[in-house]
C-alpha cells in the first residue's frame, strides 16, 4: 500500500501506521483495528511522510 | 465392525462403524479424516486444516508436537519505513525513533507467546542492535507487540532490518 495512517499520540507526537496489503484487510479496516480507540486519524500518501528521520521526535500533524 | 461406503447427498462417506464418520469427501469440496467420529484433518481451498496437535518426527527422534510461528515480519525502520514481508501482521506502527508496534491481523490466543528477533543497522558506527521492550511500554498483548530498538550505547536507533518471529 502506498498510503499511511497518521494519528496524534497522547504525548503530542505523531504515530505513522505502515499497513500490510497482504493481510487481506483494507486500509480503513486496518485503521479501525490498529489506531487506538477514540483517536482520530488521517490516511495520507506515503510521499507526504518525511523520509528524513533526523528529527523524528519533533514531527507534528498540521 | 460394519464397513460402509456410500453416497449421502453428494458426500461420499466411509464409516468403519455404522453412523460414525471415518472419511468424507464432498464433490468439489473438502475431504475430511476423522478419529472416533471426531474431525481431525480437512482439506480446504487454501490448504489443510488440522484440529488438535500436529506431530511429526523430522529429526526430533520421535514424533513430537510442532509449534507454529503465528506471526512474522521483516521491515525497514530507516528512512521511509516499509514492510518487506510478513505473515499475520496487519501493520507496523512507527511511534518514534526506535519505537514500533507490531499489530497482528488475527489475534493471538493469549499474550504468553515467545518472540525471536534480529536486526541490522547499515552504518559502521552501530555494531549491535537489540530488539526488546521497556517496562514503560505496554506489555505484549493478544493484538499487538510493542518493541524498542537500541544500539550498544542504549541509544534508540532505526535499523535497516528488523525481523521478528512470534511463536505460540
Amino acid at each position: 500500500m502506498n498510503e499511511r495512517i497518521i494519528y496524534e499520540t497522547e504525548e503530542g507526537g505523531v504515530a505513522v501506521i505502515i499497513p500490510v496489503a497482504e493481510c487481506g484487510l483494507t486500509i480503513e479496516e486496518i485503521a479501525a483495528k490498529d489506531v487506538p480507540e477514540g483517536v482520530s486519524y488521517h490516511i495520507v500518501d506515503v510521499s507526504e511522510v518525511p523520509s528524513d528521520r533526523t528529527f523524528r521526535g519533533a514531527w507534528s500533524w498540521e | 465392525m460394519a464397513l460402509k461406503l456410500f453416497n449421502d447427498s453428494g458426500v461420499a462417506k466411509l464409516q468403519a462403524n455404522d453412523g460414525e464418520e471415518s472419511i468424507t469427501a464432498t464433490a468439489n469440496g473438502a475431504v475430511k479424516l476423522y478419529y472416533d467420529n471426531a474431525e481431525k484433518l480437512a482439506t480446504t481451498s487454501t490448504g489443510v486444516d488440522v484440529t488438535g496437535d500436529l506431530k511429526f518426527n523430522s529429526g526430533y527422534g520421535s514424533a513430537a508436537t510442532a509449534y507454529g510461528v503465528r506471526a512474522w515480519v521483516n521491515f525497514n525502520a530507516s528512512g521511509t519505513v516499509s514492510v518487506r514481508g510478513s505473515g499475520n501482521v496487519s501493520s507496523v506502527t512507527d511511534n518514534g525513533v526506535g519505537y514500533f508496534t507490531i499489530n497482528f491481523a488475527t489475534a493471538m490466543p493469549d499474550g504468553n507467546y515467545s518472540v525471536g528477533s534480529w536486526a541490522r543497522n547499515n552504518t559502521t558506527t552501530v555494531w549491535n542492535v537489540t530488539v526488546g521492550s521497556l517496562t514503560s511500554l505496554a506489555a505484549p498483548s493478544t493484538t499487538a507487540l510493542p518493541i524498542f530498538c537500541r544500539d550498544d550505547g542504549r541509544a534508540s536507533v532505526d535499523p535497516t532490518y528488523v525481523t521478528l518471529n512470534i511463536i505460540r
